[in-house]
């Protein structure tokens, strides 16, 4: 048969082949008619130029989409009864099937075949063997008699335009009142003084408030306090770092002859803390080589600032550490034996002290 | 709770049942009239505690039925029968029998494997007389569309059909609907949820199609006489001119379930 040829000839494409057997097979005697003769006569190598053709190809898909989405789109049309649209589809689809010579588009012809097939089964099912067959549009237009629709003016158009007349506020519950006989559903079931009061979920509610609160509350506060802390102990440390270098250039640059003696400098003969406190202090001045202290001829220790220039010279090689230790005994001891009045270092102002405390 | 009352009445005639009402002691249970019981019968499986978990399930039912939701044996079993699980079959038989002989109603097993319950008027409604002292719900109505196009269409009709019949009728899919809200909503989920309707999924479909069928519960409730009968009112035909519908409507009938 030609059909069988036509495949042969095709050599290739046994895919395509094997995709559109079904549609072959529903409209083989059309297609053996249309096309047949054609391909014998064309011979292999002109339908090998036909096959590889890109814009024909993608003109016969783009052909096959629009027909299924006609298809999608006039379904309820294609079901009426009374058209023969769904045959008219399947005229264009083998006109479209002459040409289709690979897979993608067969799987496309498939495709489509699909919704015909499904279609003419929803057209079969229409028809009842016996008594009178079911239409639901009319139905509808009952249905909206009944419920009272006002058509206005536009009585005489079409049938299937829904869209026009009025439909009054009611028009359910008349249906509904009319078609309560049908139901035998039982009449549910109510308290006259309505339904007792459901006390559970409230209290569940207020446990879970009471939960949330505090715990929003712990989360705001403790990150803010820990910031804090931490962020005025650093910077104060600085700050009062800072200071103490201000008070050493000050003394020094007063007087740059004699020496500061360190003791003098750092004790506060008011406060043993706040005599640790600047030790600790000026440590960070030694440590950062923004001062220095060295041993005078009476084997006393004495500071003095480092001034820019020689602020590297001696690098870490000349560095000493060493490791004051002070006790309140000492303390009352140096203070007597110095016989130190003042301390140079005056203790910071009160509110910077307030704000680290907090 | 008329209805009620008057039920327990009728099955315990006792004198002095008022009484027992007022010093109800059970706070779970409190306007369970045949409470009585409770004082009566601390001890074990009793008749009487029988009678008293037979009265509690059919509270229960009742309350539960206010959706319209089927009932399962399961949460019966759970909330109310307990630790009477044994005598679970006799107690929802006298249920059951509660049900017809005071209440007129049909204690309905829909679903004999998972044992699902639901409750369907005994009695017919006559004509002219409203079914219930609260005016019909608007629902009744979109529902009884669904259905009969299924009836008239053989049983089962495509989602799309149901949709196109609707939107003739000013009910639109994906639009929220005046009187029925979420309309998707209510005819997809409630709908099926109450057992009125089944939807299910056409097999091979892309992109998906679903199918409506009648659901158990409208299988139990709805008369398919009467809905053919109405359906010829409309059409201005006999309901026998639609035959195959006529015979099944008719079989049905002469058969009830």
């Amino acid at each position: 048969m030609a059909e069988s040829r036509r495949r042969v000839s095709r050599g290739s494409q046994e895919e395509s082949a094997g995709h559109s057997n079904g549609f072959g097979g529903r409209n083989r005697t059309e297609r053996v008619a249309d096309t047949g003769d054609e391909d014998e006569g064309a011979g292999p190598s002109g339908i090998h130029e036909d096959d590889d053709d890109p814009a024909r190809r993608r003109e016969i898909r783009s052909q096959y989409r629009d027909l299924i989405n006609s298809v999608h789109q006039n379904r309820e049309d294609m079901l009426n009864p009374a058209n023969n649209k769904l045959i008219d589809v399947l005229e264009e689809a083998n006109k479209l099937f002459a040409n289709v010579r690979q897979a993608r588009e067969a799987a496309l012809d498939a495709q489509l075949l699909v919704l015909a097939t499904d279609l003419g089964r929803e057209k079969a099912s229409q028809l009842h063997a016996e008594g009178s067959s079911f239409d639901p549009s009319a139905y509808a237009q009952h249905l909206l008699s009944f419920m009272g629709l006002n058509r206005l003016e536009e009585e005489d158009g079409n049938e299937d335009d829904c869209s026009d007349g009025y439909l009054p506020p009611d028009a359910w519950q008349r249906l509904s009142k009319r078609v309560e006989s049908c139901f035998k559903t039982a009449p549910s079931f109510h308290y006259m003084l309505g339904s007792f009061l459901v006390e559970p979920p409230p209290p569940r509610q207020r446990i879970e408030r009471q939960r949330k609160a505090p715990s929003k509350e712990a989360k705001r506060v403790m990150p803010i306090q820990l910031k804090k802390m931490e962020e005025s102990h650093q910077e104060a440390t600085e700050k009062e770092v800072e200071r103490i270098l201000g008070f050493l250039n000050k003394y020094y640059a007063d007087n740059s002859e004699s020496p500061i003696p360190y003791y003098d400098f750092v004790i506060d003969p008011t406060s043993f803390s706040r005599t640790v406190e600047n030790i600790f202090h000026t440590s960070f001045l030694i440590r950062d080589g923004l001062a220095r202290i060295y041993l005078d001829s009476e084997k006393l220790p004495c500071i003095v600032p480092v001034e820019e220039g020689e602020v590297e010279p001696g690098g870490a090689t000349t560095r000493q550490q060493c490791i004051i230790s002070i006790s309140q005994a000492s303390w009352k001891e140096i203070i007597k034996a110095f016989d130190i009045k003042d301390g140079l270092i005056p203790p910071p102002e009160e509110p910077s002290q307030e704000d680290r405390q907090e | 709770m008329s209805q009620r009352s008057a039920g327990s009445g009728a099955r315990r005639s006792r004198p002095g049942r008022s009484q027992v009402i007022l010093d109800d002691d059970e706070p779970d249970v409190s306007s369970q009239p045949s409470s009585s019981q409770v004082q009566r019968a601390r001890c074990s499986f009793t008749p009487q505690q029988i009678e008293q978990k037979v009265a509690e399930v059919v509270q229960f039912i009742l309350i539960k039925d206010q959706k319209k939701i089927p009932i399962r044996r399961a949460d019966v079993v759970k909330h109310v029968v307990k630790e009477y699980k044994g005598q679970y079959p006799g107690i929802i038989r006298r249920a059951g029998q509660t049900f017809e002989q005071v209440f007129g109603l049909n204690l309905v097993e829909i679903d004999s494997k998972n044992h699902v319950y639901i409750l369907v008027n005994k009695l017919h409604p006559l004509p002219g007389e409203p079914i219930s002292m609260c005016p019909g719900s608007p629902k009744t109505g979109l529902l009884f569309v669904i259905l009969s196009l299924i009836f008239m269409k053989g049983g089962t009709v495509k989602e799309i059909l149901v949709w196109n019949t609707l939107k003739k009728l000013r009910v639109y899919e994906g639009v929220k609907h005046e009187e029925f809200g979420d309309v998707k909503k209510l005819v997809t989920d409630v709908f099926v949820r109450q057992k009125y309707l089944e939807y299910v999924r056409i097999p091979h479909t892309e992109p998906l199609e679903h199918e409506f069928r009648w659901g158990a519960r409208a299988e139990q409730e709805v008369s398919k006489m009467k809905l053919l009968q109405f359906i010829g009112e409309l059409h201005n035909e006999e309901p026998q001119t639609w035959t195959q519908q006529y015979r099944e409507a008719a079989s049905v009938e002469s058969n009830p379930r």
